[in-house]
Formats: structure tokens, sequence, C-alpha cells
């Protein structure tokens, strides 16, 4: 007898339809799986037998063949388990399809439990997409299933609840199976309904003392998403300031929360029912490899750079990164994507991050530290910065420099504004951006659409003429300096970028003392 | 051969390898002239000598291979000297008459300087030393400029050693009002120090100064040879002022110096405490060094009253004379400024200030500040020095 069901895989952000073909003929007993599988999908007819046995029904002694299809894709991974169980079941007559069609998705453990899947949100869009609307997964999978419009998912615990559910209400379930678990079936939900998942405590700006310069500055890069900077000694607070980001991020819009989820959901780690309009905030360690910086490994998953998309990235002591994983960088930094190429294959991934960057400007921290003498060899300050490529540096809108405020000042300081009050700014120059260029935050506007946007009178021309030729800027870095202008005057409520705007933005463009190049008198 | 001069005698001797003030000494005192020196090399008469101090002293005076190529001076030394006219250096030994005769004050005294540049820079009566640490704060910068200026306006000639930190920074400082300036450089002429200071030592050179060593140009500076440079500077110039030095500062030598040959020591003083300064507040209350208490006071200790010549500012504004006349150009130039950058130029013009000191102090919001600097910045009115910004140009005291 021939059973046919259907699952789904995911290859990148990709979900991939994948028809399961089950024939158990008469013949020596034996089991082959075809259409171009893997080790891991291979070892997938010892993890069906052991679960068809203990969930209490009969592995067929006949000769069995499955076929996945399309036959001409490499498969991998150990979702399709579930599919290839419940096809032997109904190939050998065990269960009838009473239930009408269900797409299948999980990995059989050999007591015949579903475990749970990465990458269920990508893979039952795609089954909707192509008319499968009735989905079952893993009951750990079910929240994140039910994300999809119009979609009835039901979560499963094992193979018997399967195949209760295929046998729908009159069909029989062998009597031998010896679990009887509830069968929770869910409504599409309402997507308007979500609520906003609570976020993790960040940082609140209020605890930050002093460093008026930099707090701006953050204001600035988080209002136009613009990359920044930090350099400063230890103790200067920048890992501090990093970390007041996520109560500044304005929350995702639907499709922005969504694209999130299905990267959070292949690479594993969606968790709760609710779609998250938390942004990313990602702060990799400094010795992380390359793979996992902008993605790859054996099974080609998405790095941090990708699970950083429509969030920020923050890359806490820069220059102690791998060279090479940050120079790779640089391709989501210009294009907002990263394409792995590997013999296996090759996956492009969105990454679209905001990067903010903290370093020391030197090996033991304290170059031009006015409090500490600075342990470096003469030149070692100028190698350690120069660690972080030209190029990389040249992407970075916004650079920085903190200095430590000294603890009886930090004690005498009033706390400084909360993260309240600067998130409102922050939100009402990202809706002002909004409304002129829907989707584009000033630090991504194209170079044609400045001179619109901007809107500056003759005067204040003049000034930006002045400021390119005194500080010698190339055109890239007028245009830089006029979106961070866009954004100061955003912030300020002002519809024409000012002298003082531009002269502000110049500012923060400086390059850090640290970083001027060699120390001349 | 004949017609050997003992001045030729003598740079063919200086210009040896392995033949240093020492050994020039003794072998004078041996010899009676260099040109005897010579002449001995050339027959046995210079072994017997050297056989016979070396069992009265233990070890030879020369190495083999050092004697072997004073032997071959014939041959060798016009190669050498052909060497310092390539380089478009001069040679000047103490046998010359513009011999500095400051440096004679030493024991042993240089036998041989070899420069660039202006050499009548090095005869001049009013030649201030000043030196510090390779590592600066901001305020060492901003004081070590202050301290340039006013000597230039007083006519003297800044005397340093061409290292990073405030040796450059008094460099600079003198030609940016015009000033000339000599630099001791710690190696031979090819290894002139810190790659980052070429276009310094270009001009000092066309500034009128000039670029001083010891050593031939082809020797590579070493742990022995900076503290040798330092002896020079203490000695080439009337007075030392250390600016700022942390306790292993080479500058601390410099003054040891000066202060063994007599000379006036003025030391900045700094906050008690500042690894910054620990050196220099280590030295006045060691030694008989006196404190810098000011820039009037420096003047007046120094006994450079008069300012006779007024000087060009930075960035060709007018000259001026007197305080007076700054303070009326300095005003003017406020008075261009809007209320913000007025208030920030004020505050950079009382004291030295990082961004975060000016949005506090002025109570203006952080654009706005940043603003008012990137302008001052562009007009050349102030300059980045470490986190600080320094008065410049018009604003400059």
């Amino acid at each position: 007898m021939l059973a046919t069901l259907v699952t789904a895989v995911v290859n990148g952000l990709r979900g991939e339809l994948v028809r399961v073909e089950v024939d158990v003929a008469p013949g020596l007993p034996a089991c082959r799986i075809v259409g171009l599988p893997d080790a891991a999908l291979s070892e997938a007819r010892e993890r069906v037998r052991s679960a068809i046995r203990n969930a209490g029904f009969d592995y067929p002694a006949s000769r069995i063949t499955v076929n996945l299809a399309p036959a001409d894709r490499k498969k991998s991974g150990a979702a399709y388990d579930l599919a290839i169980a419940v096809g032997i079941l109904l190939a050998s007559g065990q269960i009838r399809n009473g239930g009408g069609p269900w797409a299948l998705l999980g990995e059989l453990s050999l007591s015949g439990e579903l475990r749970s899947l990465a990458g269920v949100l990508p893979m039952i869009t795609t089954l909707a997409r192509s008319g499968h609307r009735r989905v079952a997964v893993p009951g750990a999978n079910h929240a994140e299933a039910s994300l999809v419009e119009g979609v009835e998912a039901v979560a499963l615990t094992g193979l018997d609840d399967a195949a209760r559910l295929i046998a729908g209400p009159r069909g029989e379930v062998a009597a031998r199976a010896r679990r009887r678990t509830g069968v929770l079936v869910s409504s599409p939900r309402d997507r308007t309904s979500l609520r906003l998942a609570a976020p993790i405590e960040p940082v609140d700006l209020a605890e930050i003392r002093g460093q008026h310069h930099a707090r701006w500055a953050l204001e600035v890069a988080i209002a136009g998403g613009h990359n920044l900077l930090l350099v400063g000694p230890p103790g200067a607070g920048k890992t501090l300031l990093a970390r007041s980001i996520p109560g500044l991020l304005p929350p995702l819009a639907d499709d922005e929360a969504l694209d999130v989820a299905v990267i959070e959901s292949v690479a594993g780690m969606l968790r709760g029912a609710d779609l998250s309009r938390r942004r990313p905030f990602r702060a990799p360690h400094h010795t992380s490899s390359y793979a996992a910086l902008v993605g790859g490994g054996p099974q080609l998953l998405p790095g941090e750079a990708t699970l950083a998309h429509r969030g920020v990235l923050f890359l806490d002591e820069l220059a102690e990164f791998d060279r090479t994983a940050l120079d790779a960088l640089r391709e989501p930094l210009e294009e907002g994507l990263i394409t792995i190429a590997r013999a296996r294959g090759r996956v492009r991934y969105p990454a679209r991050f905001q990067l903010v960057a903290a370093m020391n400007p030197c090996r033991c921290g304290h170059y031009g530290d006015p409090e500490q003498q600075c342990r470096c060899q003469h030149g070692e300050a100028e190698r350690y910065v120069a660690r972080v490529s030209g190029p990389f540096l040249d992407r970075i809108d916004l650079r920085v420099e903190m200095h430590r405020v000294p603890p009886a000042e930090l004690l005498a300081r009033n706390a400084g504004e909360n993260s309240a009050e600067v998130g409102r700014r922050v939100a009402a120059a990202r809706l002002l951006q909004q409304a002129r260029s829907p989707g584009v935050a000033n630090a991504a506007l194209p170079g044609s659409r400045l001179d619109a946007v901007c809107a500056m009178a003759p005067p204040t021309r003049a000034v930006l003429t002045e400021l390119a030729a005194t500080a010698r800027m190339s055109a890239r870095g007028v245009h830089r300096v006029l979106r961070v202008a866009r954004t100061i005057a955003d912030l300020a409520g002002r519809p024409a970028v000012s002298d003082e705007d531009l002269l502000a933005a110049a500012t923060l463009r400086q390059p850090p003392a640290a970083m001027a190049g060699p120390r001349a008198a | 051969m004949d017609a050997l001069t003992e001045r030729d005698a003598w740079l063919i001797l200086a210009s040896a390898e392995g033949v240093g003030p020492e050994t020039m000494g003794e072998l004078l005192a041996a010899f009676g002239a260099a040109s005897e020196v010579l002449a001995a090399l050339q027959s046995a008469s210079f072994d017997r000598w050297h056989e016979r101090r070396r069992a009265r002293v233990g070890r030879p005076l020369l190495g083999r291979g050092i004697l072997q190529s004073l032997r071959g001076w014939p041959d060798l030394a016009p190669e050498r000297l052909r060497q310092i006219e390539e380089l478009g250096l001069w040679a000047l030994t103490p046998l010359d008459e513009d011999f500095p005769a400051a440096l004679r004050d030493l024991d042993p005294a240089p036998i041989l300087l070899v420069g660039s540049g202006a050499r009548d820079v090095l005869a001049g009566p009013r030649s201030i030393a000043v030196v510090g640490t390779r590592r600066p704060t901001a305020h060492g910068r901003w004081l070590t400029a202050r301290i340039c200026r006013r000597l230039v306006e007083c006519g003297a000639v800044v005397v340093s050693g061409l290292a990073v930190g405030i040796d450059g920074a008094a460099h600079a400082a003198t030609l940016d009002v015009a000033g000339r300036t000599v630099g001791i450089i710690g190696g031979g002429h090819r290894h002139p120090g810190p790659r980052a200071h070429a276009a310094l030592r270009r001009d000092i050179v066309a500034g009128g100064g000039a670029i001083v060593s010891e050593y031939m140009p082809w020797v590579k500076p070493s742990k022995g040879t900076y503290p040798q440079r330092n002896r020079l500077i203490a000695a080439m110039a009337a007075a030392t002022i250390v600016v700022e030095a942390p306790v292993r500062s080479g500058a601390l030598i410099t003054a040891r110096h000066a202060l063994e040959l007599g000379r006036p020591v003025f030391v900045a003083p700094g906050r008690v405490g500042d690894w910054s300064t620990d050196g220099s507040l280590a030295l006045l209350r060691e030694t008989p060094a006196r404190i810098l208490a000011g820039i009037d006071e420096l003047t007046e200790d120094l006994g450079l009253l008069g300012r006779p010549t007024p000087v060009a500012a930075l960035n060709g504004s007018p000259a001026v004379t007197g305080d007076n006349a700054a303070r009326e150009r300095r005003s003017a130039a406020l008075h261009l400024l809007t209320g913000a950058q007025r208030a920030v130029a004020e505050l950079i013009c009382s004291a030295p200030a990082g961004l975060d000191a000016l949005v506090e102090r002025t109570g203006l919001a952080p654009a706005a500040v940043s603003g008012a600097v990137t302008l001052l910045l562009m007009r050349g009115w102030i300059q980045p020095v470490g986190p600080a910004y320094l008065p410049a140009g018009p604003l400059l005291e």
C-alpha cells in the first residue's frame, strides 16, 4: 500500500515543501529511504522503527520504501521522522486516513515522543502558502506555529497522538496504543491581539552620570539608526551605556516582528506564544568565531549579525574581535544581507542591523587617560587601533570618545534624564523619519534623497561647503554628515537642517583623538 | 699627508667608529695632538703604547676590529667624511671657532657635532631647554606651548630632544610663533627619531633652527645614547625647564645634568598624586631645582625681562605687542560669535576643557556645544589636545 504525506524543511530562512511517499510491499523485511538523504536522515530508519514499536504499533516485516520528493534536492535533519512513521502506519494499514490531510512536522524519540524542531515558523509559512493549512507540530513548537495567519496548528506529544489525529474522529487507533493524551487544537490567531512580550530589564540612562556627550551621541545614533563607536578607558561606562540601548529602541512593526521571529525560529530561539515587539539586541563576546558572528557551520545557521537583524549588534572590545570576522561584517553593514557560500550550498540571510561598538584606545586601555599612565610601548596604541580595518571604521557614522568620571564627581552629579524621556524623543524622531520616507531610517537614506530631505537654506549650504573643505571630506563623508545632521534636526523637531545641526554632526563624525593617526606633537 | 691640518686630523679621529669623548681624551693625553695620533697609527709606536697601556690598566683601550679600522684611516676616512657631505650635513669639532662654547663646560666635552640647519643658532646665549615626558597630558602640552611662546617673545632659542611628547610639543609651539629651535637627537642623522616627526624636523631646519647629533650619521640610537643626548641638551641651554615628568622620565636625567653643570632648572609643579608629575615633584623635593610658578614669574626668574620682540600668532593673525593687545584681539574675536559659541569659547579661554565639562559648565545642550566646538575648530580658534580643547589663534593669550 502507498501513503503520501506532506512535511517541510528549512533552507536558510525559507521553508521548503517536501512530500513523503511510503510504500509497504511484500518482500524481504527492509527499509530504504531514497531522495538524497544524508547520514542523519538515513538514521531516521532506526528512530522510526523504535518509535513505532514503543508507541504500541507494529513495525511491518515487509519491504518499506520511503521516497522524499523533490528527489533532486539533498535532505538532512530529523524533521521528516514523524511523516515517515505515520506514512508507515498508513501504508501498513494500521490506521486509516479519516482525519483529512495534515502536514506533519517533528522529530521522534525512540519512545515515540516528539521532539521540538528549529525553523517551524518558516516551514509553516511555506506550507500555508502552498495550501496546507492544517499542520501538526511538536507541543514545544505550537506557540510559534500559531503565529502564522490562517493556519490550524495542532500540538502533539507523540506518535500515538499523530495516529489519532490522522485516523480522525471515526477512525480506529490500534488498541495497544498505551498512552492517551489530549490533543490540543488551536484556532488561527488574530495578530492584532498580540501583546508586547515583557522585555528583559535594560540599564536605565538615569544610572549613567556625566557623559553628556556620549549620551547625546547614543540618542542620535538610536534615533537615526546610525552606527556608533565608543572609545575610552576601562571604567568609562561604555558597556553600561550600550546596555541602555534596549530601553531606547522603538518597538518592531508587524512585518518586522515576523521577520525577526522567523530568524529566531530557525536559530531555535523562539519562545512564548506572543510575537515579540522587542528589537533584538545582540552582544556576542569578542572571542566569538567567524561562523558565530556571520553565520555558517555545518547547518549554515544564521550568525549574530542575522540574529541582530532589525535591531542592534553590540560589539564590546571591538579591537579584540577576529579581524576576518569583522571584515566579513562589511557586506551586511552596506547591503543588509549576508551571503554564506559553502560546499554544501549557498544561503542568504538578512542582516540589517545597527552596529554599536566599544573599544579601548590601546591595549592597556589608558592611552590619553589623565588619571592613569598608559603602560603601552610607544606605537603600540596605533597598532592596537589598526586592528580594526579602515574600511570597517569608515562604515561607522558616529565616533565618540569617553572619559572616566572621577568617583567623587560621580557621586556629586545629578542623575541624568531617564531612558523613558530619551526614548520619547527617539520615538518622535523616528516617526518624523517614517512620515518622510517609510521604512527608511536616516542612516539608510540614499545620497540622492539627501538634498530634498535636508532642505537647507543657502547660508547653511555655505557652512557645509566650508566644513567639507576644512575637514577635507569626501563626497561620502559629506553624505554621512548630512544624514547625522538630519537626525539631530529630527530630534529637535526642526523641518530643515540648520547650521548648528551640521556643525554638531561634524563633531560626532570626527575620529577620536586616539585614532587620529600617529601621535605627532 | 703633510697638508693634514690638526682640525682635519681631529675630524678623522673623532669620526672613527669606537672613538668617543673618553677614548679621544686618553689618546690626546698620550700623543699630544690628533695629527700625532694619526702619525703614530701609521708606525709601530701606537701599538707599543697600546700594549703598555693594556699592561697598566688590565684591558685594551681599543678592540682589535676598531684598531684595524683606525689603522686604515687613510683609506676609510675620506669615505666617512663624504657621507656627511652627501647628507647635506656639517661637522663641528671643538677646534672650530663656532663650536658652542656652552658645551665646553661638559667633562668630557663632545668631540664632534654633526648637524643640519643653521650653525649660528647653537652659539646663542639665550638658549633654554624645554623637556618632559613622552606621554604628556593635555595640560602639559598646553603649558609647553605657552612657555615656548613666551621664550620666543623674549628672543630665546628653544632646545629640546625631538622625542614624541613634550619635546615635540616644544619644537612645534616654537615654530608656530616663528621661533628658532634646536633639536638634539640621540643617534646619527640617518636615524633621526620618530617618523611622526619627519615634518617637524623639516620645519625646524626651514625655520632657521638646527638638528644636532653627537654621532656620525649611521650610528643607531640605543639605550646608552639617549642619556648622553640629554647631557648635551642640558649643557647647550642656559637653563632647563621641566614641564611634565613621571618618575622614570628622561627629562629628569636632563635636569640632573643641568644641575651638575650649575645651570638653573625650573620645574612646573603638578597636583600631588598625579602620575604625570610625580617625577617633577621629586625633583623639586630632592634637588635645588626651582619651581615654575607662572609664565611671567618664569620670565623674571630667567632674567629675560623686557620681551623685546613681539611675534606673529598662529594662523597668520597680525602680530601684536603685549598683553593688552592680545586681550583686545581676543575680545574682538569673541564678539564675532553667537551666544552659545561665545560661551564655549570663553570657557575654553579660561581653562582647557573637554566636551562633557563644557556641557556641564555652560548648561547648554550637547548638540549646541558640539556645534560650537566644530565651528571654533574650523576657524582655528581652538585646538584639540588630548580630550580637551585649548585656545588658539586670536583667542591665545
